[in-house]
């Protein structure tokens, strides 16, 4: 019978040399999967909690309209409706669908998702309003966001 | 006076590049938000005037109506909250015993979804949110699913789409939100 000999000294120290490169592998993950925040919001809202929620399916589809008291106290103290950049005034969204299209390849354009990120305090009036610019404008498509309720 | 050069290559000390690293991935961390874009999705109808009025017997249609103080009347009865409401929309659209006063068929059914000017954005989504809820039961019942299974089931796998497809098949999502009253 062969005689076993054990070491008694076992450098047992784990190798760091790899941890750069697991981090630099979790920072390209969250640069890719990430957009940056250009500019501030200019209307604050809190998005309603809903149960049955959907993702949207493609993303390059989306174009997003939020609807929600202006962050700037100065412009009143009625909701208003924003595409991330500008106010947008009601009548001028029939407009602002069109511009938004032209952007989308020809096969696409009646696919248009409108995300409508509406503050929960707001009133139906001013969103069955856009409702019916939307209806006009051929962009049917709405997606209520709103907040996954556990 | 002599200088001595090293000549031999020196190795470039790495251990700080994870805190590096580390700090960047922190900053994007906190500086950016993940793209997510979850919620109800509908699909309005054609504009109004291009449209023909098509009559609706009056049994198919389960009236959900919600006033500006944001209380809700379903089928001409008022409620004050909506429990319950999901187990109705289920029975009217199946209307399993065949009654009179429920929807003829699923196909035909139609819940109509009326707010006032005055409603609450919450009070309807709160609204939507059940009704959606009870047509994914009835889908997930029909491929022996529940329905949040069946909301989940990946598009892009074509086994979980048949079960898809055949759970919403001849059932459309007939989902009417009316103009609001004033």
């Amino acid at each position: 019978m062969k005689s076993f000999k054990r070491k008694t000294s076992v450098n047992a120290e784990i190798s760091t040399a790899s941890l750069p490169d697991i981090v630099f592998l979790l920072l390209f993950f969250f640069m890719v999967t990430a957009v940056i925040r250009t500019d501030e919001n200019l209307v604050k809202y809190e998005v309603p909690k809903a149960k049955h929620i959907n993702k949207a399916e493609m993303k390059t589809l989306i174009r997003e309209l939020q609807v929600g008291l202006p962050a700037n106290t100065r412009l009143g103290t009625e909701p208003l409706i924003s595409d991330g950049s500008h106010y947008l005034k009601i009548n001028e969204l029939v407009q602002w669908v069109n511009q938004e299209k032209a952007t989308l390849p020809e096969a696409y354009k009646d696919q248009m998702i409108i995300v409508l990120k509406a503050d929960e305090a707001v009133k139906m009036g001013l969103i069955a309003d856009i409702q019916q610019e939307l209806r006009k404008s051929n962009a049917r498509k709405v997606l209520y966001r709103s907040k996954e309720n556990i | 006076m002599k200088i001595t050069r090293k000549l031999s290559q020196e190795p470039v000390n790495t251990g700080s590049m994870a805190d590096i690293a580390f700090l960047l991935l922190i900053f994007f961390l906190v500086s950016t938000t993940i793209l997510q874009e979850k919620g109800l999705m509908i699909t309005l109808p054609p504009d109004q005037e291009k449209q023909p009025v098509m009559p609706v017997n009056d049994r198919n249609l389960f009236k959900i109506s919600i006033n500006s103080k944001n209380q809700f009347l379903i089928q001409d009865e008022p409620r004050g909250d909506l429990a319950g409401l999901k187990a109705d929309v289920k029975m009217f659209i199946l209307n399993p015993a065949a009654a009179n006063d429920l929807a003829e068929s699923p196909k035909k059914a139609i819940v109509s979804l009326k707010s006032n000017r005055g409603t609450d954005y919450a009070a309807f989504i709160a609204v939507l949110d059940e009704v959606k809820g009870a047509y994914y039961d009835i889908y997930g019942e029909r491929v022996g699913l529940s329905g949040d299974q069946y909301r989940h089931l990946d598009l892009d796998n074509p086994r979980q789409l048949a079960l898809y497809e055949k759970g919403k098949e001849g059932i459309p999502m007939n989902i009417s939100i009316a103009e609001p009253n004033k």
